[in-house]
């Protein structure tokens, strides 16, 4: 593995998460597209089978995904349309990551007592 | 002290695969990589192959993938590695002996951006003038040395090796925001193809690796705008 700094993983997570939001939104248009055969059926059935604990999780990491993706490709066009951006690239990721765990907080409340609950 | 220095060697009339070669040598703090794998070379085993030429950072020769980061193993200093010691060739290059890769494709993407000074007009009774202030516009990149450090630490480069390189960005910034000069044009266009400048993702791996202190990735997003705005 290269020893790259901030920059790397910021290349990284910006990759991983926007292939991760990319195949969530391919299963997401199909499984409610599911609904033109009636809201009960298969479109229901997904949705009951959403409610599995691993998919609850992947809930939370999707969230964190399009919470990243959006916020560091912020970072990326002030770097591309400003003269300073590139210097503060560091503190500006470090802000995306202290922003996306911000955000991340209610969204924890929100969805882990549900898991835990077995909702 | 003693040091252990793990190489990863190739010798493609021998090997089927690239193998680590382990040493366990003595060393002082203030000996530098080279100084170190030239002892290995000269004490130890001939039989290691890598380029250097200067030792004194400046030609660009001994670039070497050294504890997972890009590096002229002529400016590392042992006591700032510690006793364990991993040095690779420089990666997306094929491996043509131990640490020498083959530069040819890294040079011909220099090549492509026209990297000398352009300008049709008859020379001047004197010279071309430029102010401080214009020539302070491409200060920082007139410092590459083409080590090839920042290009082969680019994980875009590493997968996909037509990718231009920010070496070749660099130097084509060194000349396309040169007051004098008049190409800037036909290297934009260069640039502006689907291996070209586009591709770069901003990892930064360029900027941390030069060994010349350059702001690679401020170059490369100079040209850029350049292209956006006023080409």
């Amino acid at each position: 593995m290269y020893r790259g700094r901030e920059g790397q993983w910021a290349f990284v997570l910006h990759r991983i998460s926007g292939v991760a939001v990319a195949l969530f939104l391919l299963l997401h248009v199909i499984d409610i597209s599911l609904v033109m055969f009636g809201p009960e059926g298969p479109f229901e059935a997904f949705l009951v089978f959403y409610h599995n604990w691993p998919f609850r999780v992947g809930l939370i990491a999707v969230i964190a995904a399009v919470v990243y993706h959006g916020l560091n490709g912020l970072r990326i066009i002030v770097m591309d349309f400003t003269s300073w951006g590139v210097r503060y690239q560091k503190p500006m990721w470090y802000g995306v990551l202290g922003l996306t765990a911000i955000i991340g907080v209610p969204v924890l409340w929100k969805i882990v007592p549900e898991i835990l609950r077995g909702a | 002290m003693q040091i252990n220095v793990k190489i990863k060697r190739f010798d493609p009339e021998a090997d089927k695969r690239p193998y680590w070669a382990d040493y366990t040598l003595e060393a002082r703090g203030s000996d530098r990589v080279l100084d170190v794998i030239n002892h290995i070379k000269w004490e130890v085993d001939g039989s290691l192959a890598f380029r250097r030429s200067c030792a004194h950072g400046i030609c660009g020769s001994d670039a070497m993938l050294i504890n997972g980061v890009n590096r002229l193993a002529c400016k590392v200093l042992v006591q700032d590695l510690g006793t364990k010691i991993v040095v690779e060739p420089i990666r997306g290059l094929a491996i043509k002996k131990d640490l020498i890769v083959d530069m040819e494709p890294f040079f011909d993407s220099y090549r492509a951006v026209l990297p000398y000074f352009i300008n049709d007009d008859p020379p001047p009774p004197t010279e071309r003038l430029q102010s401080p202030e214009e020539r302070a516009v491409f200060d920082e990149t007139t410092k590459c040395i083409l080590c090839a450090a920042c290009t082969t630490s680019c994980p875009v480069f590493w997968t996909n090796g037509s990718y231009i390189g920010p070496a070749s960005i660099v130097n084509a910034h060194r000349f396309i925001f040169d007051s004098r000069d008049q190409g800037k044009l036909e290297r934009l266009k260069v640039l502006n193809q689907g291996s070209g400048l586009w591709r770069c993702r901003t990892a930064y791996n360029c900027t941390e690796a030069c060994p010349r202190d350059i702001p690679v990735t401020q170059a490369i997003e100079e040209v850029r705008r350049e292209m956006l705005w006023r080409a």
